[in-house]
């Protein structure tokens, strides 16, 4: 199974730091996933710190195997410090260690319980409470649970239970009933929705309720949903050993996810070996790039490193919807949940003629670069395999 | 009647930060003066620049099998036309 996960936020209003931290890792190696979602007390700067410490502490925690993720939260949840003005802690937090298999394990303190949803139902699992030794008012669940193929979790700061307290619409705010009902309707609609995109409406929904659309408190909305991976193959740049072209280009058409060549001479060699046409748009650069050329059974194909590294500028800067190739790239990436890239070690020496008016990345470098941040900044899992 | 002119524009990496961006001009150039007498059209890479890299003569085209070398648009059209007559 593959996660897929993301998380929305949005600040509270005329604050400039946001006051809940997020934070998620993957560990292709042991098919394992950890999250934390931690709501620091107040707002702006000082809840940002207060949360992002907390997060991250927990995520170190976790991930180290050293103790188990009950453990660890116990451990934090014993040790944050109370806050002298409120008489309460710190902050709070929900963590979940889950592998692709389903088996997750989950510890909430102090945030909103998070939803369950299987067919469109809410599932209550059972918990264990564990109390604070060392504060009273202080306690946290844990939830053991097996997840199946398209279920949905939703765990959220009490800025999405609590939007629009006071309100005249909703008294007592969106509280779990109001969150469970916007989900369903949101499903029953579009049974397959991302998780950024279902993360992202229920931010905008939660907004919307609040009186004059300004958020009274720091509002963030994560959402894992558990689905077949998609897959997708990059061919980029001729292989080392010129020998080998057949056999990478039959690797190439075997391949059964979506597929792109990045690289005109890539492109020719795909063509030659499969003898498959290429055609091209009728235009020649859109955008100070090259444009777009067509293969049957290929999905995308662009020129090689101009296009990969504006691709990487797009992706750090989370630029999408722009008509170039470099736009359809990101989209094809954006797409995807396996992201399997075949690097030529290939290098073409007239690129690094100091003549050029620009300066050309080295191809491993440029697809490293972009596999870092399909990685950390998005959350797929890539593999790169050179050639 | 006499065979068909076929331009191609390099659209590779070097050919194209060496100024074959410069070339769209043809696209809608061409037709306009030759109507379909001449195809224009981009390919991914004509594979010249690695062969011929010391020279450095990039932007490349090839009208029918003749290399343009360091092409502009006055340099295709002048070709084109030698071609056509």
């Amino acid at each position: 199974m593959f996660i897929d996960i993301d998380c929305s936020q949005m600040k509270k209003y005329n604050q400039n730091a946001y006051g809940d931290h997020f934070v998620s890792k993957r560990y292709p190696d042991e098919a394992r996933l950890i999250a934390v979602l931690s709501d620091g007390l107040g707002s702006g700067i000082k809840a940002n710190i207060l949360s992002c410490m907390t997060a991250t502490m927990l995520l170190r925690f976790i991930e180290n195997q050293q103790i188990s993720i009950k453990k660890a939260a116990e451990i934090v949840m014993n040790s944050l410090p109370v806050c002298k003005v409120r008489h309460i802690s710190y902050s709070t937090f929900s963590a979940i260690d889950v592998n692709d298999d389903g088996h997750a394990k989950i510890v909430e303190e102090g945030n909103p319980e998070f939803i369950w949803i299987r067919n469109n139902e809410v599932i209550q699992p059972d918990y264990e409470i564990i109390q604070s030794k060392t504060f009273k008012n202080r306690k946290m669940k844990v939830y053991r649970i097996d997840l199946k193929l398209e279920d949905r979790l939703v765990f959220c700061s009490d800025g999405v239970t609590q939007a629009g307290l006071g309100s005249g619409r909703m008294k007592l705010g969106l509280r779990r009933e109001g969150l469970i009902a916007l989900l369903k309707d949101k499903l029953s609609k579009n049974p397959t929705i991302s998780s950024s995109e279902l993360a992202q409406y229920l931010i905008n929904q939660s907004r919307n309720i609040e009186s004059d659309r300004h958020p009274k408190d720091d509002i963030s909305a994560c959402v894992l949903y558990f689905r077949e991976p998609r897959e997708s193959l990059i061919f980029t740049g001729p292989p080392y050993h010129q020998s080998k072209d057949a056999e990478y280009a039959k690797m190439f058409d075997n391949f059964s996810g979506k597929k792109a060549i990045c690289g005109g001479t890539t492109a020719n060699l795909i063509s030659r070996e499969l003898n498959k046409a290429i055609t091209m748009d009728s235009t020649i650069s859109i955008g100070k790039l090259p444009s777009c050329s067509h293969m049957e059974g290929v999905d995308l194909v662009t020129e090689g490193i101009l296009t990969l590294t504006k691709t990487l500028e797009y992706l750090e800067t989370n630029t999408t919807d722009i008509d170039n190739a470099a736009g359809k790239l990101v989209n094809f990436l954006l797409d995807s949940d396996c992201i399997n890239f075949m690097v030529g070690a290939k290098l073409n020496q007239a690129h690094y003629d100091p003549a050029l008016p620009v300066e050309i990345e080295i191809r491993k470098n440029i697809v490293k670069k972009i596999a870092n941040v399909l990685q950390d900044k998005y959350f797929k899992k890539v593999s790169i395999q050179y050639m | 009647m006499d065979k068909k002119v076929s331009v191609k524009v390099c659209l590779g990496t070097t050919c194209f930060v060496m100024g074959s961006a410069n070339l769209q001009e043809l696209i809608e150039l061409v037709p306009r003066k030759y109507g379909d007498k001449v195809e224009v059209t981009g390919v991914p890479c004509l594979g010249l620049c690695s062969i011929d890299w010391e020279f450095s003569k990039a932007p490349y085209v090839k009208v029918n099998d003749d290399v343009i070398k360091e092409a502009t648009v006055e340099k295709v059209l002048k070709a084109i036309e030698e071609k056509l007559n």
